[in-house]
């Protein structure tokens, strides 16, 4: 019914629908479209196109007993109106600068994650939520861990027939405090040379659980565990001395039109300890 | 390639297009309905002179699908005028010198008619972030702030001497 060798739009309304038609059409999902179109150019999309906007089941955020669900159609706009408790903080204030509002208004949390850019602004806030995505297909669903998905520059473990259902957050620190600082040329509709995600779990005064994350500065966002490791069970006073030179070694920059290497490693030390002096001193 | 027949509602008017379905929404208005006020500026979503509003929120129709807004509605630079006078911010805007070479214009129309509609009396911060989503290289932003207050000014006096008016 829908291909014949022609160009093929479909629209599905259902989870169902849409598995079933990315599966038959074996064509490209499409959401927001603010990556699918400038990727494109002049060209016409090769493959048959499965438009997800409007399927019921991948809209919303919702609250369970024991993690945040966001869904695979949830826009940018939707994250920043939606009620959530601090630790979300770092991840809001990424999607406030991701693009333009328009952009906001119409790209998806989920495609920042599946067009996998080394400079996606979201995943270092999402990493640093100890993050996992929900893939779903026609016979199967699965769960894997955020820093497992997303393998490399514009790769990830997503099957050609699978969507990506839903973004899951456990609720291990709904209370902590984050942070998100992003180095750009300016402020708005900017790619980012640097961006840096603080969260930080904080029993009187003490750091109980912390969690660094870098992006745009390797292939694919970096937890530092290193540095994390020295974090936990620190005060919080002079916080940000503790982070060195020598705990940047999951980061390997590139030199780029946006910055050169050097450039980079110096502004992610300089942006991991400005986010965790911000982030202390909120307590 | 095969076109599909779609209904769009383009400034309050339905309107039946044969399009191809690969056909963006931006070249769909310019070419097909002869709305030429959005602009292509610069194909990578990244300058808003396209913006357009989708059932009243700023989205940028270069990277739309004219049929995947079927069923929504559209409203351009061309809906934004009031029983044929200019709106109060369009005035505004050329009383100010928010407009130069004109061309960011109709994208900044649309993003402002947003912060308008949704934010009744809108600070300083909120006007110059609203501000942020489009690209400008003639003003340098500062025209648009103060034709923006101007319209806001402007509308409230309006509203003013409407009330006085019902109170005679």
């Amino acid at each position: 019914m829908w291909f014949a060798g022609v160009y093929v739009y479909l629209r599905p309304t259902t989870l169902e629908e849409a598995l079933e038609a990315l599966y038959q059409s074996r064509g490209e999902l499409l959401a927001g479209g603010t990556d699918f179109y400038p990727s494109l150019g002049e060209r016409l999309p090769a493959k048959p196109i499965v438009d997800i906007t409007r399927v019921r089941e991948l809209k919303g955020i919702t609250r369970k007993p024991d993690l945040f669900r966001i869904g695979g159609g949830a826009t940018w706009t939707e994250l920043i109106k939606a009620p959530l408790p601090r630790c979300f903080d770092a991840l809001k204030a990424a999607a406030r600068e991701i693009g333009s509002v328009q952009i906001q208004n119409r790209g998806t949390v989920a495609g920042n994650l599946c067009n996998a850019s080394p400079a996606a602004d979201s995943v270092p806030a999402l990493l640093a939520l100890d993050a996992a995505v929900e893939l779903a297909s026609r016979s199967t669903v699965r769960r894997v861990a955020l820093q497992d998905f997303i393998l490399g520059n514009r790769k990830t473990a997503r099957q050609a027939d699978e969507i990506l259902t839903a973004i899951l957050v456990p609720r291990a620190v709904d209370d902590a405090l984050s942070t998100f600082l992003k180095l750009g040329a300016r402020r708005y509709l900017v790619i980012s040379i640097a961006i840096v995600a603080v969260v930080l779990d904080i029993e009187s005064g003490k750091i109980r659980d912390a969690r660094v994350a870098v992006g745009s500065c390797s292939v694919r966002a970096q937890r530092l565990t290193d540095l994390e490791q020295r974090l936990r069970g620190a005060s919080l006073s002079d916080i940000a001395e503790l982070a060195a030179e020598q705990h940047l070694k999951p980061l390997s920059p590139i030199d780029d039109v946006r910055a050169s290497a050097s450039y980079r490693f110096d502004s992610a030390l300089t942006l991991v300890r400005r986010a965790l002096a911000q982030c202390a001193a909120k307590c | 390639m095969k076109k599909q027949l779609i209904e769009l509602r383009v400034n309050g008017r339905p309107r039946e297009l044969a399009v191809e379905p690969s056909k963006l929404l931006l070249e769909t208005l310019r070419q097909d309905l002869q709305l030429t006020g959005s602009k292509r500026g610069c194909d990578d979503s990244s300058c808003g002179a396209c913006t357009v509003l989708i059932d009243g929120v700023p989205m940028l129709s270069c990277t739309l699908l004219a049929a995947s807004c079927e069923g929504q509605e559209i409203t351009t630079v061309e809906g934004v005028s009031e029983h044929g006078a200019l709106a109060a911010i369009q005035k505004a805007y050329g009383d100010w010198g928010g407009a130069q070479c004109g061309f960011c214009t109709p994208g900044f129309m649309m993003t402002v008619k947003h912060l308008l509609a949704t934010t009744a009396n809108p600070s300083e911060a909120e006007i110059r972030e609203a501000l942020s989503s489009n690209l400008c290289r003639c003003t340098g932003y500062s025209q648009m702030y103060q034709a923006i207050k101007a319209a806001i000014e402007a509308e409230q006096k309006g509203m003013d001497s409407l009330s006085q008016q019902v109170a005679k």
